[in-house]
């Protein structure tokens, strides 16, 4: 995956901050991971939930990812990305890990039943920076056929193999091939202005 | 590297960068990427759209709390911890008396308080049984929601074809092979093909049933079948790139893996309405 997140290049000037905050995290500055956690965590735990869909693991995953994200720090200049990215990447692939746990070997019980109450007050600012862009991409989604939506989403939100989209919707293989293609071809046209 | 293994290639790249290749054909793919400035670009501009993906999410904000645990996890210094000491006010005279009374009164309700650690043990232990018997029963209901979103995937998808606004539909009839057989099907340009049909017979071992689109040209291959063990499929097909408008659907036998045109006797058929 490492070779991918090199590939796909970040946006300079927009990361700016989050660069600074990496560097003062490295530093052991507290203050500096609270700033990106105020930054990001309201993305994050999204992305956590959309995936575990249960409110413990996603704010485990949350914890996990910013916690990775101080140990390694000092080490992340050298890859030269875009932080949100990094950290998205570093969420999704630690809920599917755990999605994957509790497939193969059901859980107990879930200790964490008792749902808190969410934080209602982020920056104002970030959420309506968020929330256009996000309806952009909400709607380009929307606007993908029923197989090509749902063939993008088992890989996104579940981790699945084309091999294995192909026998969830008794599909042959090339037609989930083609239409995940189709699917992202058709967003990154509608996307060009936003991105 | 032939042309053709760099189209069959590059094809993976929306997968590899979605992640859902695996094992040897990313390792392939990784392979081709080093070397392939094209498949490069390909893998940077839809992994861009991966990236975006994650806005798309209902924002959902993080409990209060999280933020505290994620620096305290950090190491940061809690800035709200103070303790606090209560302080116990001595007893200065207790007369003689009043001590054995309250001697006396600290056994019983000790005993009483054995009698009632039993019977909490007691409870604890049914309430446990309890538990694990809930669990189990929310295993069980779990599996059977992970079935039924299958199910409704499936569901879902096929609806899209039927719904599609370019829909057309063919009826096959049995043929010699199998006279009673009966089979639907229904397509659109868009949304694929949907086929239904029943009364099969059972295959022989090596055998397979084959779906092909009728053309003014040759078949075209749609894909095999496997009916279950009384005769009856339903299933979803895409339609091949380039294949023209069919002007019907049949089903052939053919050897297990199919054939790239058709060869053995035709089962069902019938013509586009």
């Amino acid at each position: 995956m490492w070779l991918l997140w090199a590939v796909v290049a970040g946006h300079p000037g927009e990361t700016a901050a989050d660069h600074a905050a990496l560097e003062r995290m490295a530093r052991g500055d507290h203050d500096a991971l609270a700033e990106l956690y105020d930054r990001h965590a309201r993305l994050v735990f999204s992305l956590a939930l959309r995936i575990v869909r249960d409110q413990g693991d996603a704010e485990d995953v949350a914890q996990e990812v910013f916690s990775q994200a101080w140990r390694q720090a000092a080490r992340y200049e050298s890859r030269r990305g875009n932080v949100i990215a990094w950290l998205l990447n570093l969420t999704r692939s630690r809920a599917i890990d755990r999605l994957r746990g509790r497939r193969s070997r059901p859980e107990a019980a879930s200790d964490s039943l008792a749902l808190e109450m969410p934080d209602l007050a982020p920056p104002i600012d970030e959420r309506l920076a968020l929330s256009g862009r996000a309806a952009e991409i909400r709607a380009a989604v929307d606007e993908l056929s029923v197989l090509q939506r749902m063939a993008i989403e088992l890989a996104f939100y579940e981790g699945l193999t084309h091999v294995e989209i192909a026998e969830r919707l008794e599909l042959p293989l090339g037609t989930v091939k083609t239409r995940i293609r189709q699917g992202l071809l058709k967003l990154k046209d509608r996307l060009a202005g936003v991105m | 590297m032939t042309d053709m293994d760099h189209d069959r290639l590059r094809e993976a790249a929306g997968l590899y960068a979605l992640g859902a290749l695996a094992g040897a054909e990313r390792d392939a793919f990784e392979a081709h990427l080093a070397t392939c400035a094209e498949c490069a670009a390909d893998v940077r501009a839809l992994g861009g759209v991966v990236t975006a993906l994650p806005y798309a999410v209902p924002q959902v904000d993080p409990p209060y709390a999280l933020r505290g645990r994620v620096l305290a996890a950090a190491g940061a210094p809690q800035s709200s911890s103070r303790s606090t000491v209560t302080q116990i006010p001595e007893r200065t005279h207790v007369s003689v008396n009043v001590a054995w009374l309250a001697v006396a009164a600290l056994l019983v309700v000790s005993v009483a308080l054995g009698a009632y650690a039993v019977n909490l043990r007691q409870r604890v232990g049914g309430l446990e049984g309890q538990l694990r018997d809930a669990v189990n029963r929310l295993d069980l209901t779990e599996q059977r929601l992970a079935e039924a979103t299958r199910a409704a995937e499936r569901a879902q998808l096929r609806m899209a074809v039927l719904t599609s606004p370019d829909l057309k539909q063919v009826n096959l009839t049995g043929q010699p092979p199998a006279p009673r057989a009966a089979g639907r099907a229904f397509w659109s340009r868009s949304n694929g093909l949907l086929f239904a049909a029943n009364e099969l017979p059972p295959l022989p071992a090596g055998r397979t049933y084959q779906l092909w689109f009728l053309t003014p040209g040759a078949p075209v291959n749609a894909g095999l079948i496997k009916p279950d063990q009384n005769g009856r499929i339903t299933a979803a097909f895409d339609t091949p790139p380039g294949t023209p408008d069919p002007t019907g659907v049949a089903v052939s036998i053919e050897p297990e893996g199919g054939v790239p045109a058709p060869t053995g006797a035709i089962y069902l058929a019938g013509l586009t309405q």
